[in-house]
């Protein structure tokens, strides 16, 4: 991968450490948000509750006659009366029942009489300000006692308070966003360790995916990585295999070939001269059939396949390679013959089919003496169809298996048709009279 | 020399045959094991070409058996010092050293050239011998097996493939009695024709052709040549 396009690829550390933080943010906001109206409403609370009180503690009071009040008289400010943050600067009038001021205390404008009791909101002075005031009767109705205080000065507190409980959250959000990043890249290093570990896997070295990755949340991950990887190392091996096969039976008529070759360089009898030429041209076209076995099963590739499959009656195909080894198996002295049954038929691909079952019936063929029954054999199963080819070499008097070596590429070459079919090439036990089968079977036709 | 070729294709078979006799060795093929060991068991063998995948068995078994045989009088059989020369198409690394480790002298991957291949034998058989030295010496007759020429007192002399093979056989056992069975043994294959005086003619012919005192004959037994510190 290209350095640019590995840094403009996202991080999801970062990813997640974005939305972490944009979460706590928010539910920080809310909180902030809430505080802020518990802080007003509270503050309301409190001073509403400072005014009620103010005022029953004025009329519990065994005060003396107010003297009359009508005349202003000078009120020194008295600053140290107001020393804490949260002593509000509270007025009190004192009225008489016909509303006549016989006491006042405060600094706020006198409002006009009424005799209604409770909190109300005032608009008092010039300019006009607002104030937050409680009247209150004695028992009597012969003094009412109204308690004052600015309504911004209520306002400041409940700010105050609001952004006390605030605050802390404002300072400590950076500090948590650290702490969160931190857990967040501490908590993905085995992310990270998987992931470099997968990096680093080397698949053509056949190795896995070490189980030093604790954590359940990686066991798909690192089953399915290994599965793939087993995949990929078995898909290598029969790669590798069908190498060594392909160059075994190209290298054993090429040497044949060299040797006829050489030979004909020295002295040679017209007849051993003949036998030397018959050679080198049998051993070429043994080379051209290994050849062209595997130009066939190259073309083949899994996505043509789909495309020429095609409904195949398996009768009608082993009739056909059988009539196509009429002569070879006259001159070879074998006996060929079909049996199956009627009209069966597969989903397959014709070319690489034929070329499974002719690999199978020349095995059989080339790796059985004179005199063998070789028999092509099809049907099917609940699930399946099978086509086989048997023999009865090994009853044959001097027989010898033909060795795996041997048969190796073109076993291989059935193998792999078979798997390009979704079926699978075995041995089963051979019926009497058989003494070795080598069956395809395949998916049946739905 | 007298080669054994284990080897179950037909085509190679037919050409080592071929062109190791045009080069002078009687070459006997056997296609499967059971063949090779029968052959190994009831006649003497210079040296073993072996393939390792055959019809009735890997090489091996065969390499493994032979290496396994008790070594009895001089000339019982089979002989396990026999030289093997394993041939194959097997070229993975791990194959080359399972070979050489059942005991095989040397592996040559298939295809091979024939010069190359005939150099390995040659150096086997030098070895099987005791030697080292590439050139036969013996008084002022001096052989090159590779290059199949002969000087007596620095003249070149010509001789037919099979005096040469049997000159060749003689000077390897230089002070050591041969028969005319042994000889006719080392000499030709099961296919050759081989007359009862044939290996007389041959050392009628060597004689002449490099003196008379070179090849002695002990009546009765066989025909030798004295090493030269007279043991």
């Amino acid at each position: 991968m290209k350095p640019a396009m590995m840094r403009a690829q996202a991080s999801l550390t970062r990813r997640l450490l974005l939305w972490v933080l944009a979460a706590l943010l928010l539910v920080w906001a809310g909180f902030v948000a809430v505080g802020y109206r518990t802080g007003i409403h509270e503050a309301g609370e409190l001073t509403d509750g400072h005014l009620a009180g103010t005022a029953a503690l004025m009329l519990n009071l065994d005060l003396p006659p107010f003297v009359d009040a009508a005349r202003e008289t000078v009120r020194p400010a008295i600053p140290t009366l107001k020393s804490h943050d949260y002593q509000p600067s509270l007025s009190v009038l004192v009225r008489g029942a016909d509303g006549r001021l016989l006491a006042r205390s405060g600094d706020a404008p006198v409002p006009p009489f009424n005799e209604h009791s409770g909190f109300a909101d005032l608009e008092l002075g010039t300019p006009p300000a607002t104030w937050r005031s409680f009247s209150q009767w004695d028992g009597l109705h012969a003094r009412q006692v109204t308690v004052l205080v600015r309504a911004d000065e209520r306002d400041e507190m409940a700010a105050d308070v609001a952004g006390q409980l605030a605050e802390p959250g404002l300072w400590l959000l950076p500090v948590v966003a650290l702490a969160l990043g931190a857990a967040i890249w501490r908590g993905l290093r085995p992310l990270q360790a998987l992931s470099r570990d997968v990096a680093e896997l080397e698949v053509d070295k056949a190795e896995r995916l070490e189980a030093r990755h604790p954590y359940r949340e990686f066991n798909s991950v690192v089953r399915s990585i290994n599965t793939l990887v087993g995949q990929q190392q078995a898909s290598l091996e029969r790669e590798r295999q069908l190498a060594s096969e392909v160059a075994h039976e190209l290298r054993t008529p090429l040497s044949s070939i060299a040797l006829q070759a050489a030979s004909l360089r020295g002295e040679l009898s017209p007849a051993a001269r003949e036998q030397a030429l018959a050679q080198i041209g049998a051993d070429a076209m043994r080379a051209g059939h290994v050849i062209a076995q595997l130009l066939a099963l190259a073309r083949a590739s899994r996505a043509d396949l789909q495309q020429q499959m095609q409904r195949l009656d398996l009768g009608a195909l082993a009739g056909r390679v059988v009539a196509g080894y009429a002569q070879a198996s006259w001159e070879s002295g074998h006996t060929l013959s079909v049996q199956g049954e009627e009209g069966l038929e597969v989903l397959a691909h014709p070319l690489l089919l034929e070329l499974a079952l002719r690999n199978l019936v020349d095995n059989a063929l080339q790796h059985t003496a004179r005199g063998t029954f070789v028999c092509v054999q099809w049907g099917h199963d609940a699930d399946a169809a099978w086509l086989q080819v048997c023999d009865d070499g090994q009853a044959r008097p001097g027989a010898v298996a033909p060795s795996a070596e041997r048969l190796g590429l073109g076993h291989k070459i059935v193998g792999r048709v078979m798997d390009v079919h979704g079926g699978r090439f075995t041995q089963p036990a051979a019926p009497a009279p058989f003494t070795r089968c080598y069956r395809m079977v395949l998916p049946l036709t739905p | 020399m007298r080669i054994l070729v284990v080897e179950d294709d037909a085509g190679i078979a037919l050409g080592l045959r071929t062109n190791l006799q045009q080069r002078g060795y009687a070459v006997d093929v056997c296609a499967s094991l059971a063949s090779a060991w029968s052959a190994l068991s009831g006649e003497p063998f210079d040296l073993v070409l072996l393939d390792l995948g055959l019809a009735d068995g890997d090489g091996g078994d065969l390499l493994l058996r032979l290496r396994q045989a008790r070594a009895g009088a001089p000339g019982a059989l089979p002989d396990p010092l026999t030289p093997v020369l394993i041939m194959t198409a097997r070229d993975q690394v791990a194959d080359r050293i399972s070979g050489l480790n059942l005991g095989a002298d040397d592996y040559l991957v298939k295809p091979f050239n024939l010069d190359e291949l005939e150099a390995r034998m040659r150096a086997l058989l030098r070895r099987a011998a005791g030697r080292a030295h590439p050139l036969l010496v013996h008084g002022d007759l001096v052989v090159d097996p590779a290059a199949r020429t002969v000087l007596r007192a620095g003249e070149a002399v010509e001789l037919a493939p099979r005096e040469f093979a049997l000159l060749l056989l003689l000077l390897e056992s230089r002070g050591r009695v041969l028969s005319r069975q042994q000889l006719e043994a080392r000499l030709y294959n099961w296919q050759d024709a081989v007359g009862s005086n044939a290996v007389e003619v041959h050392v009628h012919h060597l004689r002449r052709k490099l003196g008379e005192g070179l090849i002695q004959t002990l009546r009765g037994v066989g025909y030798f040549i004295p090493r030269e510190d007279g043991t």
